[in-house]
């Protein structure tokens, strides 16, 4: 009798792949709502930064800011999803989880933080040490989410892949947020009443030269290697950052519409590096994509950047309405200027992703 | 034969990727750019004051209104402001905003401090020499008339005086500002000049 129920007991324990797949669901809706969340609180930063400078939003409680918090919120509910998920295993909690949840509790504590700061300084600037603890916090927690997307699929499924809709979800959100760490160093947006935290103009310049191109390397060749080196995958990945870049940057800027067919065109880059990843195995294609994905950083990231560069050229203020003709009169000049440095960081991001990704599995 | 093969398939995506890129550059940073220069036709703000309001005459201790509205007759301007400008103060102590509907809280500047001149904002500050109370949108809809009512105590008997302006930003043209002609400011603006009569009690 006893040796039936021991018997009965065996049919039902689950091996440790199936209790991965068992627990990976929960798992997988932990990082899900982390990785949602940071893309909402990005996006809700990229269309702060937007607002204050169309409108000069005067409190805390602006649209944007609701959003952002909303994200955050989402973030908190994937957070505590992941920490009841993991005490469910045996085994030790992984460092992906350990770095979603620090980066969610750093959030956490910004948000007062920056209220607080927002009641005593009134009107803030892009750099603040709120604002840095915010985007420090959404770019552990969102690399953490994709990192533990990665290992729980390898370790149900054993393959180091993803499917693409977990590509985008998990990549999107690092782009940004890291993509608003570089903006704060970069833009001259940082000068207050009360503090100047603008970066030198040609320390923001450098900054965006080196680090946009070496970001959009980075994250857009670890998108093709997770994807298996299917084509589309990249493609897709540097559409939706270009989708949330037209809805929080441009199209609330009446005066940039008419230049949309412009950002669109920047899909024919992801698409050549994609080509070149998919089609190709060779160091030379994947140098070439680097390359490639480098040198279109000062298209990417119109508007904003015209910012950056115009203290360095003309550097006459650049009222909202006055973004386009500014940029599109500093293109010609540079573009050539920075393409050197931009496909070296370029070529960079390609090592710098086979190593962390290929080679050391790092995610 | 799989060696040409592969050989083909290696140079027909050379040949796309470079032909997409040889078009995407040339389409990006040569071709568009010169076409939105050419077709992006920048907004015309035109702000106009259409009403302002004060006593010709106060008695000295008594406090008045001052009335300021204003619209834009052109575009949309990025921001417009509409400045009161007080020579016989240098503080603020006695001008009190009683009122507004402008889309930010108004400015109250006292001497000394940093404010935009000849239209180009904060390109060319210069100190400010006496009190200015400035307010202002962002942005400015075409059509849209904000106001502002002032109250305000007179420290000395004689004649008072408030000049008054509009200015859109960015500034691209005479039709930016108002008035067309008048007095310069400490800003080497253009003003136009009111006055109040404060008698003696």
């Amino acid at each position: 009798m006893n040796e039936r129920k021991i018997q009965r007991m065996n049919y039902f324990r689950q091996s440790p792949a199936q209790r991965i797949i068992g627990l990976g669901s929960r798992l997988l809706t932990g990082y899900v709502l982390v990785s949602l969340g940071i893309l909402l609180a990005a996006g809700g930063g990229s269309w702060d930064i937007n607002n204050h400078l169309l409108n000069k939003p005067e409190t805390f409680f602006a649209p944007p800011h609701a959003v952002l918090y909303s994200g955050v919120a989402l973030a908190v509910a994937g957070a505590i999803m992941l920490f009841s998920a993991s005490r469910r295993t045996e085994s030790k909690m992984i460092w992906p989880i350990k770095l979603a949840m620090a980066g969610v509790v750093v959030l956490v504590v910004a948000g007062p933080v920056d209220f607080m700061w927002h009641s005593a300084y009134g009107l803030d600037g892009l750099l603040s040490p709120p604002h840095f603890v915010l985007v420090s916090g959404m770019i552990a927690s969102s690399i953490g989410s994709l990192a533990g997307m990665t290992y729980h699929n390898s370790m149900a499924f054993r393959e180091f892949r993803l499917p693409p809709a977990l590509i985008v979800l998990g990549i999107l959100p690092v782009w940004l947020a890291a993509s608003g760490m570089v903006d704060m160093f970069s833009l001259p947006f940082s000068h207050t009443g009360y503090f100047n935290f603008d970066p030198h103009p040609a320390v923001g310049v450098a900054v965006a030269t080196l680090a946009f191109p070496l970001l959009i390397s980075v994250l857009m060749c670890t998108s093709s290697v997770l994807a298996g080196r299917r084509f589309g995958i990249l493609t897709a990945t540097g559409a939706a950052f270009m989708a949330t870049s037209l809805l929080t940057s441009m199209v609330p800027n009446d005066a940039l519409v008419p230049t949309i067919p412009f950002y669109v065109a920047n899909i024919i880059p992801f698409a050549a590096a994609d080509a070149l990843l998919s089609f190709s195995r060779s160091k030379l294609s994947q140098y070439a994509a680097g390359a490639i994905m480098g040198l279109t950083f000062f298209m990417l990231y119109y508007p904003l950047i015209t910012y950056t560069y115009n203290k360095v050229t003309t550097n006459i203020t650049v009222w909202p309405s006055l973004i386009a003709p500014t940029y599109f009169a500093m293109i010609g000049t540079v573009v050539p200027l920075v393409a050197a440095p931009a496909v070296a960081m370029g070529i960079l991001g390609v090592i710098a992703s086979n190593k962390l990704v290929v080679k050391n599995k790092a995610l | 034969m799989f060696f040409y093969g592969k050989l083909l398939r290696a140079m027909v995506l050379v040949a796309v990727v470079a032909a997409a890129l040889a078009g995407y550059f040339a389409l990006s940073v040569y071709i568009l750019p010169h076409s939105y220069q050419a077709s992006l036709v920048p907004r015309k703000a035109a702000p106009i004051v259409t009403q302002v309001s004060l006593p010709p005459r106060v008695t000295l201790g008594q406090s008045f209104a001052i009335f300021v509205n204003a619209t834009n007759d052109g575009d949309e301007a990025d921001v417009q402001t509409v400045s009161i400008g007080f020579p016989n103060f240098t503080g603020t102590d006695s001008i009190k905003v009683a009122s507004h509907n402008f889309r930010q809280t108004p400015m109250l500047i006292i001497k000394g401090k940093q404010v935009g001149s000849e239209y180009v904002g904060a390109e060319k500050p210069v100190d400010a020499q006496y009190a200015i109370v400035e307010a202002m949108s962002r942005p400015w809809a075409s059509g849209n008339s904000y106001s502002i009512t002032l109250q305000v105590t007179p420290e000395t008997e004689g004649r008072f005086v408030a000049f008054v302006k509009s200015i859109a930003l960015p500034h691209n043209g005479n039709q930016a500002h108002w008035p067309q002609e008048g007095v310069l400011d400490q800003q080497k603006e253009l003003v136009k000049v009111y006055t109040v009569d404060v008698a003696k009690a």
